[in-house]
């Protein structure tokens, strides 16, 4: 099948678009599972949580600008609690009791959800501001995505100066690959990664609020981005931040060819490549531990 | 015989006769009840060999009864003359092969990666099961005629009345768990627990880890498919809802509200689950978040589940004062 150069450029700026927005949700989850090897299905929950929480305050205040300040400000504070009070426990338990707990989590954020705001899908219109088209390689493209790219590579460039350029960088890092020995030199290992945690609930929060316009929030919402994250994990390779970046592009633009060249098996790419990544490199691309 | 015998002999006897009379004593929903929990209980305790006995937890164990629950009823809707039993065996042979697959990428990897791989395995199922709509008709899903059982000197045996289902399913299942029961007290059986408690040292001894990891994910893939299989014979259908997320995810709560390390804990979680839904459903709309609630609680504080409060020292004390 053969389409006009232009449909393929947009295609391609749907995959990165998508991408990008997987990997504000994945970055979070590898960083907490390189650190204390913890694999967080409630992330998912945050990011749901996010946009649910973006529809109740566009609805109350009518400013969707508020909402993207106040809903990852709540779910982050959700996150340290859930850290500090529930997960905490755990670790001390082993793997499966912490995978346990944050399926557990998963369960109960998900009901919550439905219990509050129902099952029926909701959505949000695009802010006044980022409404209508712009021209774009012949024809025209929303705005909107542009914005959710520019933003999410905002977000992506403050992370990577943080991680590269200050101190609280330089323990996080050195926390992912080795945990114990930064607390033998005297950080406070539980602490940052309480940050991590928090920080990365955040960060899947503002991935759901600025989902919410151009995806409709849905109770399926959290599974389906936690799939794809589980994928991003292999393929980029457990707790490697560049590898995460790498394969949420991958993954955006496979979905975005798959749906245009073969609809029917869209979903199934993904995890052939997957597959592929796992026999080549049981590591994933860029992964280093086991 | 020792106390403990006279015991376990009456308990024995007492669930046996309790499973047999159960069409007189709930004649009504109470046996559609108690065939789902024959089915899902024998899904869990299938689910139990990888988590319980080996410490592997896959949370997409749905794969397998999904696909157990497509092959029977592809086989019926194509072919309804095929033997009822065959069907069975169909069921799990495919079970088991897809479990080859799977179980060749993720039995070698360990903790939470293992059961990440387990997870994509079934949403990649899953998405076959939904899209390849000329097989399995999509979110549709199917319906077939159920077949009659053939028995060579009884003739044929209807299967239309709910009573002979469920005495049918209660004999499979009892046979499948029997067996199953029997093949954890075998030395593999034995060496599964031995891996989960020292991997390392089981392999110094000289035991091939990923060959018995993978010998016990395969006897979980075949328990599993036989399990989809029943359920696709009882309800007459097979859809997407076999093969998704909340399948696996019900699993999971089953085996771990009941404990994990017991044989028959999955059995005690699943009698919970199924009674529980029936019972909080027809008062709230919530009562998911109840059990939900009810599983955090358990994994942070009772690490063995409802089965251990009998196994408790404290409670067989009180028991036993009671009985005298």
């Amino acid at each position: 099948m053969s389409f006009p150069l232009e449909i393929y450029a947009i295609q391609a700026t749907h995959g990165v678009v998508y991408g990008m927005l997987l990997f504000l949700v994945a970055s979070g989850l590898t960083l907490v599972f390189g650190m204390m090897g913890v694999l967080n299905l409630a992330h998912a929950s945050f990011y749901m949580l996010g946009a649910y929480f973006a529809y109740s305050v566009t609805v109350y205040s009518g400013n969707f600008w508020l909402s993207l300040l106040i809903s990852p400000l709540f779910v982050g504070t959700l996150g340290i609690l859930v850290e500090r009070f529930l997960l905490r426990k755990t670790y001390k338990m082993g793997h499966a009791a912490e995978l346990l707990l944050t399926f557990g989590l998963f369960f109960v954020f998900g009901e919550l959800v439905r219990i509050v705001w129902g099952s029926i899908p909701l959505s949000i219109p695009v802010p006044m501001l980022l409404a209508g088209d712009v021209p774009f390689m012949g024809r025209t493209y929303p705005i909107y995505r542009f914005f959710i790219l520019g933003f999410s590579l905002f977000l992506l460039l403050g992370m990577a100066l943080m991680l590269m350029r200050t101190r609280i960088g330089i323990i996080i890092r050195s926390a992912v690959s080795d945990a114990e020995m930064v607390g033998a030199l005297g950080t406070n290992v539980p602490i940052v990664f309480l940050g991590v945690f928090g920080g990365g609930s955040a960060l899947a929060a503002i991935a759901g609020v600025i989902a919410a316009p151009f995806l409709s929030i849905y109770l399926g919402m959290g599974a389906d981005v936690l799939i794809d994250c589980f994928v991003v994990i292999v393929v980029g390779g457990f707790g490697s931040l560049p590898g995460a970046l790498i394969a949420s592009l991958m993954i955006g633009e496979l979905q975005s060819f798959g749906i245009l060249w073969i609809p029917r098996l869209a979903l199934v790419f993904q995890f052939l490549l997957m597959a592929i990544v796992l026999i080549i490199k049981p590591t994933g691309l860029f992964g280093e531990k086991e | 015989m020792s106390r403990l015998r006279v015991y376990q002999l009456g308990s024995g006897v007492a669930v046996t006769v309790f499973s047999l009379l159960i069409p007189v004593i709930f004649p009504q929903i109470g046996i559609h009840l108690a065939i789902e929990v024959l089915i899902y209980a024998l899904f869990a305790i299938s689910f139990n060999i990888l988590f319980g006995y080996c410490g592997m937890l896959p949370f997409g164990h749905a794969a397998f009864f999904g696909v157990g629950g497509y092959t029977f009823a592809l086989i019926f809707r194509h072919f309804p003359g095929t033997p009822l039993l065959l069907g069975f065996v169909a069921a799990a042979l495919l079970a088991l092969l897809i479990g080859v697959f799977i179980g060749f990428f993720c039995v070698r990897l360990s903790g939470p990666y293992f059961s990440l791989i387990s997870i994509a395995s079934q949403m990649f199922l899953f998405a076959v099961a939904l899209k390849w709509r000329s097989v399995t008709s999509g979110d549709d899903g199917m319906t077939f005629a159920r077949p009659a059982l053939h028995l060579p000197m009884l003739g044929e045996i209807s299967m239309r009345n709910v009573v002979n289902i469920y005495y049918f399913t209660l004999m499979v299942v009892a046979v499948a768990i029997l067996a199953c029961y029997l093949f954890l007290k075998t030395p593999l059986g034995n060496s599964f627990v031995c891996i989960r408690e020292q991997e390392k040292k089981a392999s110094f001894l000289g035991y091939n880890v990923y060959l018995v990891k993978l010998a016990a994910f395969l006897a979980s893939s075949i328990l599993a498919g036989l399990a989809g299989g029943l359920f696709a014979f009882f309800s007459a259908f097979v859809g997407t809802s076999f093969i998704d997320l909340n399948m696996s995810m019900s699993v999971v709560v089953m085996t771990v509200i009941g404990g994990m390390a017991y044989f028959l804990g999955p059995v005690l979680g699943t009698i919970f689950y199924i009674v529980f839904q029936d019972w909080m459903s027809s008062l709230t709309n919530y009562w998911m978040i109840v059990l939900g609630i009810t599983f955090i609680v358990i994994v942070l504080y009772a690490e063995g589940g409802l089965i251990s409060l009998f196994k408790n020292e404290k409670v067989r004390l009180w028991v036993s004062r009671l009985n005298k």
